[in-house]
């Protein structure tokens, strides 16, 4: 039995003539973790969606354990032992868990409380905490990704492909799945995992292949790479630095308070929270995933409706405001830009002038009667060399972008409303390094112009590295502050875990 | 209709004016420890108010002028009454408040004074400021209660304080402006005078012809006497921190009234200068969690602040004594001989910072 499972050789394939991937080789061993990287758009996901039978090979070859295969569906990759964990999980809400994991298996007569025995001993032999009659509906990300390993592990996966798989999973449980996805390696299981976050592919992958713009660049030793060479490689460039190399030496002065959070309540996840945010200046927000970060932010621009019961007070430019939509609180100042750009940033398939047009229409309280072709389409042009979105023009649909430059679409649908306050929840979520870039430099912009700023980030150094001020949330409250110039890593993590 | 209809909807679920919250200590007003590291110059029965003629600091202790030399505190003369404000005159003179009246002195041992100011026009005048034209300008608390029935004004929602400037010239009197939520201290800042206006936490600025214009909004503290910086900007004090407890004691008249009636004012649910003295002391439960244990804890009934303010009265930085600590009632915050001397009326201390360290990893 040959050493490797799975092998492409000259892999190309075309969307409407334009290569996604061209002449790609990749090659993965038995029980290895190997990590696939690269910017947003350089064909990590069309490749692995070519091995889960997503889409098919325009030319090139595929082999699992020597023998050519093309599969058409994932369920025939799925046979072939190939299973993939998508970033966006593809299990259905309101099934329980052991459903879930018995879909697509299911005899002509099914006992639940058999279903739920089978699942209930199958997850403890994979030590999963997780409840098999819960509705995955119902649980958190991380529990939901658990379900996800399982059943490709049920399905007697040869190949489990990981598509950024730790993008909404706290610290403590990102160390709770690479020790999983270790255990996995351990029963001659062989991952492939993509991920925007370099240290992790450092840190758990024994091989790193680097694509850039649908073509292999190299593939080596863990070992053998570093942040800095990983970074190059990617984008061709050394960017390691001005990522979140450098450490802040100098904040910007508070100006005067614009938003103030006074004993806001909402529960569960929102208690007694209080906070400031003052102008000129970028208010970091850290919190593990449930910390009622983004909840208190959604509050404030109308984005969740609280409840009639729930207390507490939003004090905008020392003016108390309730928001019960986001268009009063757009025409107040307040912008916010989304973690789920997917769900709720865009239109997909609108342009995107029409995307960004739309935000300038928030704007206004009773909308607008007629129209403008020429605004609309001068208002995206204006905004995509501002922003510098890469794409060949405005009328480009907004989900034919890579993940950097739709963000950056969401974005500027947010500045075209010219707020005094805006908030970024994770602004750089699924988004190449080389847009990273651009979208710090254009949030630092924003606060030197005298804006008040607010980034809600899971990425410790991305919080570092922006911030000004930082808040810590636990719990549903803010539990501590610091500057960045006395902030260390160790120091925010211990507040938002103790 | 509508307007009363929502109204009574806010009071019945806890909304709008009904809401009960205070603002954070946070950015500028971030906590620290600070006053806590403050070296203890001088332990008085009754210390007030502070004045400096940048050769001498002057202390009010009850009725007691003290002047401090190096580390001891030499006593100038005593009063007839207590002390409630002091102020240096740029002829040499001192100015000194007793409540429903001020006189002016042409030194601080001069026996007789040169002019009184009161006759019923002055109730409770907290502080005083020299301006440069030579008038004095005092901020009289209340017009209902006494200077040291701060308390109890609060618990009325008094809002009598004016802010008057005093003409030694002709011994006129005249009100700038009225109806303050309790004015506790004035600076002049350019042609305008900063005020802090306690009960409502707030900074005005009041213009020579007596236009007002909020300057600092949503204190979560009862700011107190002011005092210029040398490098510009200001200092000011707070008394103690608001807490939800004594906001909510203040939306309800009923039970205040009983409670003014019926329990000594020393238990009374309101802030304090200093607290930890007695197990009736009200207390507002609250818990925190920490290291994973669900811990309780009760917000200050007193507490220490001295915020550094810019030109145009934007905080800083700032100075604190937190619930753990014992320099709380801070009333009064000077910069003499390099030092930054302050008054902490709860443990009645004579307290000092040097400047040149002063800020030394606080600003933002």
């Amino acid at each position: 039995m040959t050493d490797i499972v799975l092998s492409l050789a000259k892999a190309t394939k075309l969307y409407a003539g334009v290569p996604a991937i061209e002449g790609v080789d990749f090659d993965l061993r038995r029980g290895e973790i190997h990590a696939l990287v690269g910017e947003n758009g350089a064909g990590k996901s069309t490749l692995t969606k070519i091995m889960a039978g997503v889409v098919t090979l325009t030319s090139g070859t595929m082999s699992v354990e020597g023998v050519d295969v093309a599969p058409q569906t994932p369920l025939e990759a799925r046979h072939l032992g190939i299973a993939m964990v998508f970033q966006e999980n593809s299990l259905v809400p309101t099934m329980t868990v052991a459903q879930n994991l018995f879909l697509g298996q299911e005899k002509f007569y099914n006992r639940l409380r058999g279903i739920y025995i089978a699942a209930q001993q199958f997850l403890q032999s994979l030590n999963f905490d997780v409840t098999p009659t819960a509705t995955v509906g119902a649980l958190g990300a991380a529990k939901k990704q658990m379900v996800e390993i399982a059943r490709a592990v049920l399905n007697k996966a040869k190949v489990i492909i990981f598509d950024e798989p730790t993008a909404s999973l706290t610290p403590e449980e990102k160390k709770y799945f690479f020790d999983l996805v270790r255990d996995l390696k351990k029963r001659g299981v062989s991952i492939i995992f993509i991920s925007h976050a370099l240290e992790e592919a450092l840190l758990l992958a024994d091989r790193i292949t680097v694509l850039r713009d649908g073509k292999h660049v190299v593939t080596a030793d863990a070992s053998k790479f570093d942040r800095a060479r990983i970074v190059q490689a990617m984008v061709g460039r050394d960017l390691s630095n001005t990522l979140y190399g450098v450490r802040k030496t100098d904040v910007r002065a508070p100006g005067r308070r614009v938003l103030a959070v006074q004993n806001l309540k909402m529960a569960p996840m929102v208690r007694n929270n209080s906070l400031s945010v003052f102008a000129g200046q970028i208010t970091g927000v850290f919190g593990l995933v449930g910390a009622g970060r983004t909840e208190t932010f959604k509050i404030v621009a109308g984005v969740m409706k609280r409840d009639f019961f729930h207390g507490g007070e939003v004090l905008l430019n020392e003016k108390p405001v309730r928001y019960r939509v986001p268009a009063p609180a757009v025409q107040a100042g307040i912008v916010y830009v989304t973690e789920d750009r997917k769900v709720e940033g865009f239109f997909e398939t609108s342009s995107i002038a029409r995307n960004i047009y739309l935000g300038l229409l928030a704007k206004f309280p009773k909308g607008r009667m007629l129209l403008s072709k020429r605004e609309t389409s001068a208002t995206g042009s204006t905004w995509i060399e501002r922003l510098k979105v890469r794409a060949i023009g405005n009328e480009v649909k907004v989900v034919e972008l890579s993940g950097g430059n739709q963000q950056k679409v969401v974005i500027a649908k947010s500045l075209i409303q010219e707020p005094e306050l805006i908030i970024f929840d994770e602004p750089t979520r699924g988004v190449d390094v080389g847009a990273i870039v651009e979208i710090h430099e254009l949030i630092n912009r924003l606060a030197d112009e005298g804006k008040a700023v607010v980034v809600i980030s899971s990425y410790l150094p991305e919080i570092m590295a922006l911030s000004d001020r930082i808040l810590v949330s636990r719990q549903g409250k803010v539990v501590e502050e610091f500057s960045a110039l006395e902030a260390t890593e160790e120091k925010i993590m211990y507040a938002a875990i103790h | 209709m509508i307007t009363a209809v929502r109204k009574f909807a806010n009071l019945v679920l806890g909304r709008g004016e009904a809401t009960i919250t205070v603002p954070s200590l946070d950015g500028a007003l971030k906590p620290n420890q600070r006053l806590e590291s403050a070296q203890t110059v001088l332990e008085c029965p009754a210390p007030e108010d502070l004045a400096s003629d940048g050769d001498a600091l002057y202390i009010a202790d009850g009725a007691r002028l003290l002047r401090l030399e190096g580390a001891a505190a030499i006593e100038v003369r005593t009063f007839d009454r207590p002390i409630s404000a002091l102020a240096a005159l740029a002829n040499g003179g001192l100015a000194a408040a007793f409540g429903n009246e001020v006189r002016l002195y042409s030194s601080a041992i001069a026996q007789n004074a040169d002019a009184v100011f009161g006759g019923g026009s002055l109730n409770a005048v907290n502080s005083l400021t020299s301006m440069p034209d030579g008038a004095l300008i005092a901020t009289d608390g209340s017009s209902t209660r006494s200077v040291d029935d701060w308390a109890r004004d609060l618990m009325e929602l008094g809002c009598t304080g004016r802010v008057l400037r005093l003409e030694p010239g002709t011994g006129a009197i005249r009100q700038l402006v009225g109806g303050l939520g309790y004015a506790f201290g004035a600076s002049p800042s350019g042609n305008n005078i900063l005020v802090s206006e306690s009960w409502r936490h707030r900074l005005v600025s009041i213009a020579p012809n007596g236009a007002t214009r909020v300057v600092l909004h949503n204190l979560p503290v009862y700011p107190s006497r002011l005092s210029p910086a040398a490098e510009g900007g200001f200092w000011l004090t707070a008394f103690t921190a608001r807490t939800q407890l004594v906001e909510f004691v203040l939306r309800e008249p009923a039970y205040r009234r009983r409670m003014i009636d019926e329990i000594d004012p020393e238990y009374w649910v309101a802030p304090r200068l200093s607290s930890g003295h007695s197990f009736k002391e009200p207390l507002q439960g609250a818990h925190i969690k920490t290291m994973g244990v669900m811990k309780p804890w009760a917000p200050p009934r007193s507490y220490g602040l001295v915020i550094r303010l810019d030109p145009d009265g934007s905080p800083l930085y700032s100075l604190h004594s937190r619930v753990d600590g014992v320099n709380h009632g801070i009333v009064s915050a000077i910069e003499h001989g390099g030092h930054l001397v302050m008054i902490a009326k709860g443990p009645r201390r004579v307290l000092k910072l040097p400047l040149a360290r002063i800020a030394e990893g606080l600003e933002a």
